[in-house]
């Protein structure tokens, strides 16, 4: 492990820590501190928008695992989503069960799920099995639009979590409830990818065949992640469900799939914080593109009435194709550039 | 059994677009061992292109087709020179995420274009149906079944005969020895997205002559991939079988399982066909078996 220069861990339990130095405890009590009080003095928007920006998050931590850490690359996220939120929705509304139990549930079947998902890549790597996954989307949302158990194109109702007589029917109250598991998540993520486990997802990456020499069994390694993964896309679907009160095949369309990847390079493959930095990022370039669409619309009276839609999709793909071609890396990498350089100043190195 | 013909024939003449789709992905895999996600918008913006001159500008389908082959060349040209050129050296894996990160701005620009509405044409080719054993068969999916087969035949010629062609196939075997024989590879590489762009856009002429230019229409280069994959992603012959087989199993199954499971089958057959191959025989089926371990 990296240390810089004086910074010295003197016991065990120091140096195993994930938030080691007192400077790093402030910054993160003060952010998660505020980042709570956000509802006091936000307005309902921004909280509506940092709620799906969390369920995202989690989302994409979910894929960082499969795709970032073990090379895996999924395109189908948004069809395990869409398994989370109607397990989720068929165990409160139709078995009953409250919201605390079907979300680490409906988190554990998308997993099950996911392990079919996975299976492919017993005979397939690279963008073979990223097309795999695009086809395992395709026959999931197939399914959910023609079983009677998930409503085909209807939909199913969700209602809100509750505790007693106590609803989360709010978008200020379901912030409570959505940021803290995010948390929760992250520390988990966190945690995973420096354990064995962990180490061995990187070097499942980094060269099968030396990773299998060393004894990792490669298969059940990306199996794992599978699971890991779509565990994370489960709970991220369940939050959805219960936050918007309704599950429709239309919410989970390829495309959704396709934005978490981008957000993924963007980001950083293979950084935890590079999840925050791409969610973020593409959030305020799409939220930028929305804002700034009316003028367009003006200036360019071609572009038609409404051209948000299409202008956003643009602009993906061109941030994206840029962060390829220019920094692969992503944001995490010109983070940690920029830590680097922030703790030798005035030196140059 | 004049129904299982029916549905024989009818998928015949759907497998044949979306072979043309796939070959243009094949070509572009062979030589450059992209795989590419963008040509669904390829067929899109060849299809629009066609579709603004003909319909919009009113000029006879000749100078339509002639300039939108020649837009086609110029986009294929442009990817390559400003996605694809810088990645050289890097992983063939940020190529593919680059071809990916096209497809959705293309996909954008071309929502921008459509706002919502479908570009239909007016007939330019002769409409109605030829009967064949007592069934009919409408003429413009006939009309686009033919020149797809053309295509095939041209670009066999192509392939054997021209300079170019012979440049291609070599760079497709080793670059390194390709350029050794004073083949110049970056050119050849820009050829290659012109020419397979300028199929693309056939393809999506001949699908936007069955069905009108929609947003789904970039979509279904999905299906081109996929028939690419199942054929074997570096087999030209490959692309052909298994696009008419996709077409023949598409419609077949429809016919037989819609009834049965209340509808939709042909949207997923696809996709089910893709995983079994893929499971089955990764390389598919006349690709060249490569040996590794995964």
């Amino acid at each position: 492990m990296w240390r810089p220069c004086g910074i010295f861990d003197e016991t065990y339990r120091q140096d195993m820590a994930i938030v080691r130095t007192p400077l790093r405890w402030g910054v993160l009590t003060v952010s998660v501190g505020v980042l709570l009080a956000a509802p006091l003095f936000c307005s309902y928007y921004i909280v509506s928008v940092l709620n799906t920006l969390a369920i995202t998050v989690i989302a994409v931590l979910g894929l960082q695992i499969v795709t970032g850490y073990c090379g895996q690359v999924s395109f189908g996220q948004a069809a395990f989503m869409a398994v989370g939120a109607y397990s989720s929705a068929i165990l409160t509304e139709k078995l009953g069960l409250s919201f605390w139990i079907a979300m680490p549930v409906a988190g554990v079947i998308t997993g099950m799920y996911g392990l079919l998902g996975g299976a492919p890549s017993m005979r397939i790597k690279g963008f073979y099995l990223a097309v795999a996954t695009i086809a395992i989307h395709f026959v999931t949302m197939w399914l959910v639009q023609h079983l009677e158990i998930t409503g085909k194109s209807v939909g199913l109702p969700v209602s809100p979590p509750q505790i007693g007589p106590f609803a989360f029917d709010s978008d200020e109250r379901m912030f409570y409830i959505i940021i803290p598991v995010m948390l929760a998540m992250t520390y988990g993520a966190r945690n995973i990818v420096r354990t064995r486990v962990g180490r061995a997802f990187v070097a499942v990456r980094d060269n099968d065949l030396a990773a299998q020499v060393m004894g990792i069994n490669i298969y059940y390694y990306k199996l794992l992640a599978f699971f890991i993964s779509c565990f994370y896309a489960g709970v991220a679907g369940s939050l959805w469900a219960h936050y918007h009160g309704v599950c429709h095949p239309e919410q989970f369309q390829l495309l959704r799939g396709l934005w978490y990847i981008g957000m993924l390079i963007v980001g950083g493959l293979g950084s935890i914080p590079g999840v925050f930095f791409g969610v973020i990022l593409i959030r305020a370039l799409d939220e930028s593109v929305l804002m700034l669409s009316p003028y367009f619309a003006q200036w360019f009276p071609w572009l038609g009435t409404a051209p948000a839609a299409g202008l956003g999709l643009s602009a993906f793909g061109l941030v994206l194709a840029l962060f390829l071609i220019k920094e692969p890396r992503g944001l995490a990498h010109r983070w940690e550039i920029m830590k680097a350089s922030i703790r030798l100043y005035p030196f140059a190195y | 059994m004049t129904e299982f013909l029916q549905l024989l024939v009818i998928g015949l003449l759907e497998g044949g677009l979306y072979a043309m789709v796939a070959v243009a992905m094949v070509l572009v895999y062979k030589s450059t061992h992209v795989v590419s996600l963008a040509h669904g918008q390829f067929m899109g913006f060849g299809a629009l292109a066609f579709w603004f001159v003909l319909v919009q500008l009113k000029m006879p389908i000749v100078v339509a087709l002639v300039l939108a082959l020649c837009f086609a060349a110029a986009v294929g040209w442009a990817v390559e020179r400003f996605a694809m050129r810088p990645l050289i050296g890097q992983p063939l894996f940020a190529a593919f995420l680059t071809t990916f990160a096209t497809f959705l701005m293309m996909d954008g620009l071309f929502q921008l274009i459509l706002k919502g509405e479908s570009a239909s044409f007016a007939a330019y080719l002769p409409l109605g149906s030829i009967s064949v054993a007592g069934k009919p068969l409408p003429t413009t999916q006939l009309a686009s079944f033919g020149a797809s087969l053309l295509l095939f035949a041209g670009l066999a010629v192509f392939f054997r005969f021209t300079k170019v062609g012979l440049g291609m196939r070599a760079t497709a075997e080793d670059h390194q020895l390709a350029q050794s024989t004073g083949i110049t590879v970056r050119s050849i590489f820009s050829y290659i997205w012109m020419l397979s762009t300028v199929v693309a856009t056939f393809a999506g002429i001949a699908l936007a002559n069955v069905s009108d230019i929609y947003f789904t229409l970039p979509y279904m280069g999905i299906k081109g991939l996929i028939v690419a994959l199942v054929g074997g992603l570096d087999s030209l012959p490959g692309a052909l079988l298994a696009g008419l087989l996709l077409g023949v199993l598409e419609n077949v199954s429809a016919g037989y399982l819609d009834p049965i499971v209340g509808g939709g089958v042909k949207e997923v057959a696809a996709y089910v066909l893709l995983l079994l191959v893929l499971l089955i025989r990764p390389y598919g089926l006349l690709g060249l078996v490569r040996i590794e371990r995964i």
